[in-house]
């Protein structure tokens, strides 16, 4: 079943949409309703809704966000099975603990995309917002599993408390990716800053310039890593020793 | 004046000695009486279970430090979100959870009063204001005086008296209700970062031991007639091989007062661990028990533990230090000037925990183990052992021993090594379980004269019908079908007025808060102690004029008046 939304012209544009009954599995029934701002909405009133194909288990559905979708927040908040793309640019905490299935934003995500993720895949063809692959206030454990791929840039504290799966930025990274990183891997194809901070476990490999980087890491020597089909050399750091850790950081030479 | 009647009801009223009949109950103004009217308001009870109102005899619920455990930790307010509706406050938070929160939850489990476990005197008016906010309970605080610099004092002059007239003169400034002790001396220790690790350990600079403190705050209680007893959490909480202190504790206890018992001790479990380190901690409930049940002027609470997260929270600064370094998690530490200390942390009771999975078998041990259920209260010690919302589930388990032997089977296999649970097949019954959850706490509170915990004629109107039916079920069986009745009510009446029914609050609510006034002769009014003046002035940071809670802190204030003995 595809299920595809375009956005209807609004009378307050700016008014965020709350759209965490966005997923794959809630598409099986009817009547999912929205909230625009602090009014809750029937989904008909806010998209042009067209829905193709039968189905008969989450797995195979698709749902299909188009028009001004930037504005639309949490949407597969949640998501088991199925799959989203969005054709456009998406709001902040897109596919919140999602544990399967897979997201696939052709422009920009906004702040905390795949925050707490359990599993399954989010491609971001764009940029980010800070927070990418990140945990949450309080929380000690972030993403716990599954892989986000961001091809363009990301903002400050990409991948803070992951402890599982993969992160794999292409672009350059802003302020402290992976801090307070427990386990999985974080690839950045670019330039960062600070990376790692207070890390205790995982593997973080930097392939462009790491700008500050901490004293607290302890260089155990070099090694040789594969990226996109070239070896490169790498310096090999462990750490975050101020937090007794034991994580390693590659950086290429 | 409105009137109610409860048609139909299957009460169990321990203190009035109803075990189970059908009867109507009538209410006028707030009170049980006779007999009302015909235009009264009519409920069909239908045979349910009803009960006088719940009451928690330790829990943590408002105050400073409650109020800290929320501020560092913000991922707990991501659980138990209720939106506004009706006459209800948005809630959120599941171990610390927002005062309406609190309050809604205990009032769908059919709980009308609470005592705060802990109330740091200097703290009192924060308190206070979060006791207003928590309007469907009437609230009673424990006062901390385990560190009390002028307590200490008194207590190595050896002078009885003048450690009553401390007590008299704060209880009725900071409107507490009860002496708490958490820890005593240690707190006072901690301040140096040193704890004490026996009863007979001395606190450093005051040349007093634990046990001194102890046994004159039990003295000055009695001569101030207090209604409830000195409320301890003993030293050493949570120390492997702890249970001698706990039971050189119990030796030294003297029975003074034919009404209630001499002395409370609070979350018991937590100080009735054996073995020397965390490795063989093992159970000794048994030998607990034994002192308990030789001693009718004792009276505990279990302190019980549930699996899952949660927050410690407590007076007892040291010990959450200790907690601290097995965790190395958040950590919140607290010093009270001149009076106590405390500490917060979160922590996590895991199944797959030897030590966690002994804990929660110690606590169900001394419920059944203890003879005579007006000696144990049922209480987690909220939310240290766990958030009172599991209260039923502990119900459910003490009911039935096949619930038990199921969640046995989910747990560390070894547990059964080192703790007796499963060899202990009691099952409480519904009389058991009214005692442990309102009757006997009535009695230990002393609020029996104010009408709190039974249901007969001059009774306050504090009622819980639970969607129960003794006569119709065995509770060994359907455990789950007690654990879901005792969690909702069908309607909990508070003072006569209906504040919740399935599950939905319908009032706003106003509770009162209730202190224990002691009237003490002139010479031992600190009021006009010069010494007693001088500390205030030398140490504290506030001034004595400013110390004492307005009484604008309390909109609905009840004063229980004592004559001292002095």
């Amino acid at each position: 079943m595809r299920v595809i939304l375009k956005t209807k012209p609004r009378a307050k544009p700016r008014v965020p949409i709350e759209a965490e009954t966005i997923i794959p599995q809630n598409f099986l029934r009817n009547d999912i309703r929205v909230y625009e701002g602090n009014k809750e909405r029937r989904l008909e009133d806010l998209f042009y809704v067209t829905v193709e194909g039968p189905a008969v288990s989450p797995d195979q559905v698709e749902v299909i966000l188009m028009g001004d979708t930037g504005i639309i927040k949490r949407v597969g908040e949640y998501m088991n099975a199925g799959r989203i793309v969005i054709e456009g640019d998406i709001g902040m905490h897109c596919g919140n603990f999602m544990s399967a299935g897979e997201i696939i934003i052709k422009g920009n995500a906004d702040a905390w995309l795949g925050r707490e993720m359990r599993g399954g895949t989010i491609r971001c063809e764009g940029n980010t917002g800070h927070y990418c692959a990140a945990g949450y206030r309080g929380e000690k454990r972030g993403m716990r599993g599954g892989t986000v791929e961001v091809l363009g840039n990301v903002g400050d504290y990409a991948a803070e408390y992951l402890c599982g799966g993969e992160v794999h930025i292409h672009g350059n990274c802003g302020d402290m990716p992976g801090v307070e990183m427990r386990d999985g891997t974080l690839i950045i194809g670019g330039n960062c800053s600070r990376p790692c901070g207070n890390m205790t476990g995982g593997t973080c490999k930097i392939f462009g310039i790491a700008g500050q980087f901490l004293p607290t890491f302890h260089r155990i020597g070099t090694e040789e890593a594969e990226y996109k089909g070239k070896r490169y050399p790498m310096d090999a750091f462990r750490g975050d020793i101020a937090n007794r850790g034991k994580g390693t950081i590659l950086v290429k030479r | 004046m409105t009137e109610l009647l409860v048609k139909n009801a299957f009460v169990i009223d321990p203190l009035s000695g109803v075990k189970g009949e059908i009867m109507d109950l009538a209410v006028r103004d707030g009170k049980i009486v006779e007999e009302v009217g015909s235009g009264a308001v009519v409920i069909d009870a239908e045979g349910y279970l009803t009960l006088p109102g719940g009451i928690d005899s330790h829990s943590h619920v408002c105050g400073t430090k409650v109020n800290f455990g929320r501020y560092m930790s913000p991922e707990d307010m991501r659980a138990g979100r209720t939106v506004r509706k009706g006459v209800m406050h948005v809630t959120s938070g599941y171990s610390v959870p927002t005062t309406f929160g609190n309050s809604y939850r205990y009032s769908t489990m059919g709980y009308t009063t609470v005592l705060e476990g802990a109330m740091a005197p200097l703290e009192a008016r924060h308190t206070h204001e979060e006791f207003t906010a928590t309007p469907h309970q009437d609230m009673l605080a424990n006062t901390l005086f385990d560190g009390n610099w002028s307590i200490m004092e008194a207590v190595k002059d050896k002078d009885v008296k003048r450690a009553a007239a401390v007590v008299a003169w704060t209880l009725s400034a900071v409107r507490g209700f009860s002496i708490k002790l958490t820890n005593p001396g240690g707190t006072e220790a901690w301040g140096w970062g040193e704890d004490v690790h026996s009863i007979d350990d001395p606190v450093p600079n005051f040349e007093v031991t634990p046990a001194e403190i102890i046994d004159t705050m039990i003295r000055a209680n009695e001569l101030l007639n207090l209604p409830h007893s000195v409320h301890l959490h003993c030293n050493n909480l949570g120390v492997p091989g702890n249970y001698r202190t706990t039971l050189e504790t119990i030796e030294r206890v003297p029975d003074l007062n034919p009404d209630r018992q001499s002395l409370y001790l609070t979350h018991v479990q937590f100080h009735a661990y054996g073995g020397s380190t965390w490795r063989d901690i093992c159970s000794k409930s048994e030998d607990i028990a034994r002192a308990v049940n030789q001693r009718p002027y004792i009276a505990i609470d279990m302190g019980q533990i549930m699996f899952g997260r949660t927050t410690t929270m407590t007076a007892d600064g040291p010990m959450e230090f200790k907690l601290y370094m097995l965790h190395h998690n958040k950590w919140s530490n607290h010093d009270v000037e001149l009076e106590t200390a405390s500490g917060i942390i979160p922590v996590y009771y895991s199944r797959k925990s030897l030590v966690n999975c002994v804990m929660w078998a110690i606590g169900l041990e001394l419920a059944l183990l203890i003879k005579d259920p007006w000696q144990c209260m049922l209480a987690t010690d909220n939310p240290n052992g766990a958030p009172f919302v599991k209260y039923p589930e502990i119900i459910a388990l003490l009911m039935s021993s096949r619930y038990r032997e199921k969640e046995g089977g989910m747990i560390d296999p070894r547990t059964g090594h080192f703790a007796p649970l499963f060899a202990i097949d009691r099952e409480l019954d519904w009389y058991d379980i009214a005692v442990m959850t309102r009757a006997g706490q009535a009695k230990a509170l002393g609020i029996t004269r104010m009408g709190k915990g039974y249901l007969a004629p001059g009774a306050e109107a504090d009622i819980a019908i639970y969607p129960l039916k003794p006569d119709q079920m065995d509770p060994s069986t359907d455990y789950q079908q007690v654990a879901a009745g005792f969690s909702r009510t069908l309607y909990t009446i508070k003072r006569g007025r209906i504040v919740a029914r399935d599950g939905e609050v319908i009032v706003e609510g106003a509770n009162s808060t209730i202190w224990s006034g002691a009237q003490v002769p002139h010479e031992y009014d600190l009021n006009h102690d010069s010494e007693f003046v001088k500390k205030f002035e030398q140490y504290y940071t506030v001034r004595m004029r400013n110390y004492p809670v307005q009484d604008v802190y309390l909109p609905r204030g009840v004063c229980i008046g004592t004559q001292s003995s002095l």
